[in-house]
């Protein structure tokens, strides 16, 4: 379970992240809506402790993120905004490594790679180094390695971002999958459809503050409309919190 | 944590060795400092070679007796020519030939030219400056008569003399030998900076460029683990690079016949243990630099740029050592590079490794690599640095 409490975070002049609250579930898919520059990136990036927040905080399983960042880190599998791959290493070797920073060596890494493989079908990249690879591809390997300590909660900042049709019908194959097995996800995404598609719950970002939180029914019937994009069109408008 | 040190070393250990770059700079650079000093060392016993005598040999030497004597008297080692000189003198046993022409006893008792040919093979460039030595004594014997002739028929011989050439030459082989010798010290010393330069950069502006640096730091690995990982892996290579280039002049001072040049220097296994012993702990300090300022750079580029100009700074305390020679104090040998410097140059003297000496420059270089590493901690912390592409 992520929980988010009031957190600010401003750089320099430029206020980013301005008082965020909201909770995701076990089991349950929650999106992190909004248009570009909202806050999203911010606020994911605090959860995985990269970024501290300048007030507010936030707690992962029951562990605040500030107070012991490396125990939250390892609860939690990150997709983060950059997913850049290192070029001369295999599938397998980019795996292997990321197990190796989360303290699985050995037998157990290589049972857990093999499983990651036969989940997101990497059976014809595993031994490929990635250099050259599409960006699908790429979505995959970093996929997978956020993946390989098979963790409670997973971040994923933007994951159907320039991936084709195909890609993005697994990636949403995924996150059903990991709902599945009771896992916490909490993605964002600047696209209505990818979320409306996926979510059990909604968290609209606009201007660094939550502006909208709820079903995507509770959602519609807020706001009066009959798709979730008027909704959305109409609650991103409004200055501050709904 | 200490595994987690070796999973980013094992990962950047595998990374680097597939690094065509990397691998071409650790370990074909430290050999170009070598070669060169073997090239040069070869050419200039060359010249110290053309000091010797030079060997003539004569046809017809009866009939010119006073120029034998004449050349003889200069060190010239003159014979009766064989039949198969021409061939003698392309492989090299003679120098060149002299053939005193039929007519050269007359010519000379009337004052004409009296014609003598000389042979030599101008490919060879092993003889060409003990051929030009024998047309000096030729020129100057023939200068010396006309001088008598002129001054039998009362006229100063100066007025045949328009301009009067003395050559000083300053630069003697000896010289030479001993400053290329100085540049051991300073090509070890880059050796230390290069192997491990396009491993630092690969590893921390490389790593930002990529964007791989988030998702890196988004596993619970302790920010010091990334970096003593990175770290080992870019000292490694400044290592094999420094062993190599060592090596290098190892075999290349052996090829050289330094005792021909008349400088004494020894590189033995005692010498050559002590040289790794001073330079080595000088990789700490020149890959914990580098990582420092690669974290600093966003891209490849731009830290290759940083560090090339890096590259420039530890020669200095080489260049001035070796051109402008000054009396190090004890003090010096904490200073980075320079304590180094003045570590092999005992050692290339003969001195050995002063342990004293070894343990202050030890000293300064330990806590100086550590402030290095922890400023690049820190800096893994920070917004800038981990999203600033």
């Amino acid at each position: 379970m992520i929980l988010v409490e009031n957190v600010h975070k401003r750089f320099g002049d430029k206020v980013a992240v301005e008082d965020v609250s909201f909770v995701a579930e076990d089991g349950a898919v929650t999106g992190l809506l909004g248009p570009n520059g909202a806050g999203k990136t911010t606020t994911l990036r605090m959860l995985y402790s990269l970024i501290v927040p300048d007030r507010g905080r936030a707690v992962v399983d029951g562990i605040d993120v500030a107070q012991d960042p490396a125990a939250a880190r390892a609860r939690i599998g990150v997709l983060p905004d950059a997913k850049g791959l290192y070029p001369r290493l295999t599938v397998r070797e980019h795996l292997r490594y990321f197990g190796r920073l989360h303290g699985l060596w050995g037998r157990a890494l290589e049972a857990r790679i093999d499983a990651l493989v036969e989940l997101l079908e990497l059976k014809e990249l595993i031994h490929r180094r990635t250099e050259g690879f599409s960006q699908g591809e790429r979505m995959k390997v970093a996929i997978a390695r956020a993946l390989v300590h098979d963790p409670k909660n997973v971040l994923l900042d933007e994951p159907t971002n320039g991936l084709d049709v195909m890609s993005t019908r697994a990636m949403r194959a995924l996150i059903r999958r990991l709902r599945e097995q009771g896992t916490t996800v909490l993605f964002s995404s600047h696209v209505m459809q990818e979320v409306s598609a996926l979510c059990d719950r909604i968290v609209i970002v606009a201007h660094g503050r939550v502006v909208a939180d709820g079903t995507p029914a509770e959602l519609l019937e807020r706001t009066g409309h009959h798709s979730l994009e008027d909704a959305f069109v109409q609650l991103v408008g409004i200055e501050g919190p709904a | 944590m200490r595994r987690y040190v070796l999973a980013v070393f094992l990962k950047e250990a595998k990374d680097h060795l597939r690094d065509q770059r990397a691998l071409t700079s650790a370990l074909f650079f430290p050999l170009f400092g070598p070669v060169l000093l073997t090239i040069v060392m070869q050419v200039m016993a060359g010249w110290a070679a053309g000091g010797q005598s030079v060997k003539v040999a004569v046809v017809g030497a009866e009939r010119a007796p006073n120029l034998i004597l004449f050349l003889r008297q200069y060190g010239a080692a003159v014979r009766d020519a064989p039949l198969d000189y021409e061939r003698r003198i392309q492989e090299g046993d003679i120098d060149a030939a002299l053939v005193i022409s039929e007519d050269y006893a007359e010519n000379w008792a009337r004052g004409r030219p009296a014609t003598v040919q000389l042979v030599s093979d101008e490919s060879r460039r092993a003889s060409a400056a003990r051929v030009q030595r024998l047309e000096q004594l030729l020129a100057s014997y023939s200068g010396m008569i006309a001088a008598q002739r002129l001054m039998v028929r009362g006229v100063s011989p100066d007025l045949a003399r328009v301009v009067q050439v003395d050559r000083i030459d300053l630069a003697t082989p000896e010289k030479l030998a001993a400053l290329l010798l100085n540049m051991i010290p300073i090509l070890l010393v880059i050796a230390a900076f290069v192997g491990g330069m396009n491993v630092a950069i690969d590893a921390m502006a490389g790593e930002r460029e990529r964007g791989s640096l988030e998702p890196l730091l988004t596993n619970p690995v302790p920010r010091g683990a990334v970096i003593a990982g990175k770290w080992l892996i870019t000292v490694g290579m400044a290592c094999v690079s420094v062993v190599i280039t060592l090596v290098g002049f190892a075999i290349a001072v052996g090829q050289v016949p330094l005792e021909e040049l008349g400088v004494k220097a020894s590189l033995g296994a005692p010498e050559l243990l002590g040289i790794l012993a001073a330079i080595l702990p000088l990789t700490l300090f020149a890959s914990a630099v580098q990582m420092l300022v690669a974290t600093y750079a966003r891209s490849f580029k731009e830290a290759q740029t940083w560090l090339s100009l890096l590259l420039l700074v530890p020669t200095i305390p080489g260049m001035i050592l070796a051109f402008a020679p000054f009396e190090p104090t004890f003090g010096m040998n904490a200073v980075p590079v320079l304590g180094q410097h003045l570590l092999v140059d005992r050692i290339l003297a003969g001195e050995g490794l002063n342990g004293g000496r070894w343990l202050l420059s030890l000293a300064a270089i330990v806590p100086l690599s550590a402030l290095c590493l922890w400023v690049c901690t820190r800096l893994l912390h920070q917004e800038r640095i981990i999203f600033g592409r």
